[in-house]
């Protein structure tokens, strides 16, 4: 059971990888809708492999796929309409990170989610491949740091999201119900709200061009 | 479970007061906020005397009750000044009653926090404090503000998941969320223990603590005056709450450095930054970070430390939101958040200079407000556990910081200006002048607070 919990992390990683060099936006919310889709498959084979906490990991599968594979991607391809380009065009223009050096470092960042995990927390939660959370932690950082537009960025948090999902179940069964139900909720305002700022901060950057230079330096 | 009630109702009378807001009906949107707000803060009076409640559902002590209450008179003083200042604002992104709507789901959500007996509940409402506060820092249309308000989803929300992380190690090695267990059994295992040290991280975001505190400046620089004041007056204060608690559930040396040495590297960073800032918003923006600091020092000294740290809590909540009171009075007769452009305010504006000038000492710790007490309590612990060394270091810092925020405050306020045109008061500026009132008052009330906080010190 093991080797296909290893092949469902490398299929996310994968999926991640592929995110970070997709530059179209409607392509970037497909892949975050299959990589939900692989962490509920994960779920239930976990549920199946652990019987006693099968009937909590078969309700976050469910929750897994009506929200973050199904719910998620539609709001934001809706909002994808709202743009002034047209949807399917919606896309990164400038990335900071071209092809050859997002691999580089994506490749790195895995290596060192793997490091850190195996010096530090293996030891203590005592799961093989556990590192995989990790690395979509690390990869989706990067996702949010190399991209302007802020749907990529907003795809990349939702990324660390699935990781902490994956992460919750994996190594834990799971948070209790009340949680898992007020995370989700959380979640969802927050993409609802997000989208209506993004609309209006892509709007106005597509009109009059990044304009409030050194009013905002963090 | 009835009784539980009594102990939720601050939460259910501001989710009140943003129902009323829905119907598209004149005067509803201030009439349900102010109602809401009026019924808060009396459920919250009527609490401070009621016995502590702990149980499974609430987790209701003196530490609690007294960020009730911070909450609700920061809650009631914002209502009552937006209702006068939003004229002011000409290019809303909204209607006026999604503002108040937002202003009292916003409110809800942090009384909910500080009351529920679930680690996890605690996550769900700071995270809902994010959700319903982001469009309200874009209630002025402009291309800064909205870049603000997104910067603040993005970067708190990922400092947010790190909490969550910590929430499931918690959860993984105790086998619960609920406050009350967690303080019972006091699990002492690493994964509990890298639960904690990322909690401390990631509600660190949420509360302006080094390193992830680049969304403050922004968007205290750029939000209305009155969610400035808001955020500064209890927002940062309701994500130290889950620090506190998270300290308090697991008290060891590990967790109580980690936690001093980021409250001053958060201090350190502040206090330089200060003295260089140009922008007054940004300026007193940075005084709360470095306010937040001291909060996070004294929680981690515990004790008397904590007792320091309470007090600057209920001072600092009233003080700072009235500066940003009086700052949005600035900015609407200036037109500019630029320090080199207000000049003569005491000439122009006597009541608003005086009392920004009371404001600016109150907040950078000059007796006899309460900060100034707050920050002699935790310099005492301070002295006490770890030597004068690290003591005189943040002294140090403090004071930059007071010299830095009150030679420029004093530049606006004092400075000479030809010809000046005298302004008609501002009705608002009462709310912060009453704000300023409370904030010198609480040292009065220190035995209080030490009784409602008998049982953590």
């Amino acid at each position: 059971m093991n080797h296909i919990f290893e092949i469902l992390g490398f299929i996310l990683i994968v999926l991640t990888l592929l995110m970070q060099w997709q530059s179209y936006v409607r392509r970037t919310i497909f892949l975050f809708a299959a990589s939900s889709f692989v962490i509920a498959l994960f779920l239930v084979l976990l549920g199946l492999h652990h019987p006693r906490e099968e009937y909590m990991l078969f309700v976050l599968a469910g929750l897994t796929i009506a929200v973050r594979g199904l719910t998620i991607p539609a709001i934001l391809n809706r909002a994808t309409h709202r743009l002034p380009d047209k949807p399917w065009r919606v896309r990164e223009d400038k990335p900071l990170m071209g092809l050859s050096g997002s691999i580089l470092v994506s490749l790195v960042l895995i290596a060192i989610g793997y490091f850190i995990y195996q010096n530090s927390l293996y030891s203590v939660l005592k799961v093989h491949a556990g590192s995989v959370p990790f690395a979509l932690f690390l990869q989706a950082s990067l996702l949010i740091i190399t991209h302007k537009h802020a749907y990529i960025q907003m795809i990349g948090f939702l990324v660390m999201e699935n990781a902490v999902v994956m992460l919750s179940g994996w190594v834990f069964s799971g948070l209790p119900f009340i949680v898992e139900m007020g995370v989700i909720m959380d979640l969802l305002g927050l993409v609802v709200v997000s989208s209506l700022i993004i609309r209006v901060r892509e709007q106005a950057i597509s009109q009059e061009g990044e304009t409030f230079g050194s009013e905002l330096r963090g | 479970m009835n009784q539980d009630i009594i102990y939720i109702l601050p939460v259910l009378f501001s989710l009140l007061g943003a129902l009323i807001c829905i119907p598209k009906i004149t005067y509803f949107d201030k009439a349900g906020s102010l109602i809401g707000s009026i019924l808060s803060l009396a459920s919250v009076v009527y609490l401070l005397f009621q016995p502590n409640l702990i149980d499974h559902y609430v987790y209701v002590d003196g530490f609690s009750k007294l960020l009730l209450l911070t909450i609700a008179i920061v809650y009631i003083s914002t209502v009552l000044y937006s209702v006068f200042y939003l004229k002011h604002i000409e290019n809303l992104l909204f209607q006026y009653r999604l503002y108040y709507f937002l202003l009292n789901v916003f409110s809800a959500a942090m009384f909910f926090s500080v009351t529920v007996d679930n680690l996890g509940l605690i996550w769900v409402g700071i995270e809902a404090t994010t959700v319903s506060s982001a469009l309200l820092i874009a209630t002025e249309n402009s291309q800064a503000t909205v870049e603000s308000a997104w910067r603040y989803v993005i970067i708190v929300s990922t400092g947010l998941v790190i909490s969550l992380i910590s929430v499931t190690f918690i959860y993984g090695s105790a086998h619960t969320l609920s406050l009350h267990q967690l303080l019972l059994s006091h699990p002492h295992n690493r994964v509990f223990l890298i639960g904690i040290l990322l909690g401390i991280i990631g509600f660190g975001t949420k509360a302006g603590i080094f390193p992830m505190h680049t969304w403050l400046p922004d968007v205290h620089g750029k939000a209305p005056a009155p969610v400035s004041a808001i955020f500064s007056g209890v927002l940062l204060p309701v994500a130290l709450y889950a620090i506190a608690r998270l300290i308090q559930i697991f008290p060891s040396e590990t967790i109580r450095l980690f936690a001093m040495i980021l409250g001053i590297l958060t201090v350190g960073i502040a206090a330089l930054l200060l003295t260089v800032q140009v922008n007054y918003k940004r300026m007193y923006a940075y005084s709360s970070m470095e306010n937040m600091g001291m909060i996070l020092i004294g929680l981690s000294l515990g004790k008397l430390g904590l007792l320091g740290a309470v007090i600057i809590i209920l001072s600092h909540g009233m003080a700072k939101s009235s500066v940003f009171f009086l700052s949005g009075d600035v900015l609407s007769v200036y037109h500019s958040t630029d320090i080199e452009k207000v000049k003569g305010l005491m000439q122009r504006m006597p009541r608003i200079g005086a009392s920004l000038f009371m404001g600016s000492m109150a907040v950078t710790g000059a007796p006899p407000f309460g900060i100034f007490v707050g920050e002699f309590l935790i310099f005492s612990a301070l002295i006490a556990q770890h030597g004068w060394l690290i003591a005189l270091i943040v002294i140090l810092l403090l004071a930059i910081a007071f010299i830095s925020v009150n030679f420029r405050a004093g530049r606006m306020i004092f400075s000479h200006q030809e010809k000046p045109i005298k302004e008609k008061t501002h009705t608002e500026t009462w709310v912060s002048i009453i704000n300023l009132i409370l904030s010198f008052l609480v040292i009065l009330f220190i035995p209080y607070l030490e009784l409602l906080l008998k049982n953590l010190l």
